[in-house]
Parts: structure tokens; sequence; C-alpha cells
């Protein structure tokens, strides 16, 4: 970052710009990027297989009209109808995208989304008490079938 | 951080929570691949419930979560969910019964 400085100024203002520098690096959040709900769930899919050896996703969805606190008072007093919507954000830690779902479209986002997480969620247990249970019925099964159907043909 | 170990404690408090304050409330997932462990909260900055999970059966569960929040988020806390085949049946009026005639 370049700092110009005045002459004069002398050490503390450099001082106090490169701390505020160093501040503004560290502390420095992504911006949070609006999209539309098919960009959203496009990129959402790319978040997934990103962090598939490493990392984690989150989704966060809120109920929310997208109007600052004042806009809102004031329609109230008004008396208009505030649009609510449904704020749905995905970050990675890194990256975060968020987007607006309104009434109309929240079905149809709510069966991509579901698709999404269904194809992705992949790494959750299955259920394996039952499964160890039949295949070891099923095993039982075979074993006294197998020596039958290995009997030597004795000459 | 509350964890619940039932999923129709946690369906319930969720949904209760949000209908409370429905300005505040929102639904969090956290999915990590890598251990294969999902993690859902509901919080309105006061309270805050959570369910952990690694099982897959549960995400099918969370699925049907998800359309509920969806659908109560997007139409507004007092739309119906029951349709979803949601559980939160308190607030719903109670069936006309029978088709006879009114004499």
């Amino acid at each position: 970052m370049k700092i110009k400085l005045k002459e004069g100024f002398g050490n503390s203002a450099l001082f106090f710009h490169k701390q505020s520098a160093l501040l503004n690096s560290h502390t420095q959040y992504t911006e949070m990027v609006r999209l539309q709900p098919d960009p959203f769930l496009n990129e959402l899919t790319n978040m997934f297989e990103r962090t598939t050896e490493k990392g984690s996703v989150w989704v966060t969805l809120k109920h929310s009209s997208d109007k600052s606190k004042v806009k809102i008072n004031k329609m109230k007093t008004a008396g208009e109808k505030i649009e609510y919507k449904c704020l749905v954000r995905a970050t990675d830690g890194k990256k975060t995208i968020s987007t607006m779902v309104g009434q109309k479209d929240h079905s149809r986002f709510q069966s991509s989304y579901a698709t999404i997480l269904k194809t992705r969620m992949t790494a959750l247990k299955k259920r394996e008490r039952k499964d160890r249970r039949k295949t070891a019925d099923s095993d039982k099964k075979q074993e006294p079938k197998k020596p039958s159907s290995a009997a030597k043909p004795s000459n | 951080m509350v964890y619940i170990a039932s999923w129709d404690d946690f369906l319930e408090k969720s949904v209760q929570l949000f209908r409370s304050d429905p300005e505040k409330t929102r639904y969090s997932m956290k999915y990590r691949h890598c251990d294969g462990k999902l993690v859902l909260k509901v919080t309105d900055d006061k309270e805050c419930i959570k369910f952990k999970t690694d099982q897959a059966q549960d995400a099918k569960k969370m699925e049907k979560f998800n359309n509920i929040f969806f659908t109560l988020m997007a139409r507004g806390p007092e739309a119906d969910i029951s349709e979803v085949g949601g559980k939160e049946q308190a607030e719903a009026q109670p069936v006309k019964k029978g088709r006879g005639r009114k004499q």
C-alpha cells in the first residue's frame, strides 16, 4: 500500500498508517457477493467441490427483507407492506456468497439446493448395524451351502 | 451452545424459536466432508440450539428441516408447514368434522 506522506509529519504518521494497513490485512473480510439464485447454486456446488479434502462449508438461512431498519420503520408507519424473502448465505471460510429467495422461486430453489446437498454430502456414515446383521445372517446361510457346492467330485 | 440429542426436539424448538422472533432467528449449517460431520445451529442471538451428526440418515431429516425453514422464511412465520410434512401443528386449526347436513 503506497502511503503519501507530507513532509514534516515525521515517523509517527508513518507508524500510524502502517499499523492501520496491518490491521486491514489481518482483519480483512472478503466481500459478501450477492448473486441471483441460480448462479448462487452453481457457486455453492463449486464450494462443496473445493472443500472435499479440507475445509468446511457453512450455509445460513435467514428471514430478511433486505432493507435497512430505518426504511422498515418508515414503511411500517406509512402502512406499506414489507416484502420478506429468505436470505441464504454460503461460505467456505474465505469466500462468501449470498442470495435472496422470494416466495415464488423458493420451492424451485429448495429442490435444487436439496439435490446439491444429496449429491455432495456423501461422507456421512451410513447405518452399519442393521447391514452387519443382515450380512452376518446371509453369511451363515451361505456357509453351509458352500461346502456342498464345493463338494469334490469323487471318482 | 446447547447440543440437542433428539432430532424431533431440535426441530420443534427451532420452529418455536423462529416463530417467536422471525426477525432475528437464523439457521446455520456446517458441513465438513473431510471429517464427515454435519452441524446444524438455530439461534435468535439470545438462545442457541445445535444438532450434530455424522449419520447419513440425518441428512435426509435435515432435508425436510431445510424445506420447512425455506417455507417459513420465504413465506413468513405464519406459513403453513404441515404440507411440507412438518411437525409443528400446535397452531393448526381444528379440522371440521363431518359433512353431515346442518339442521
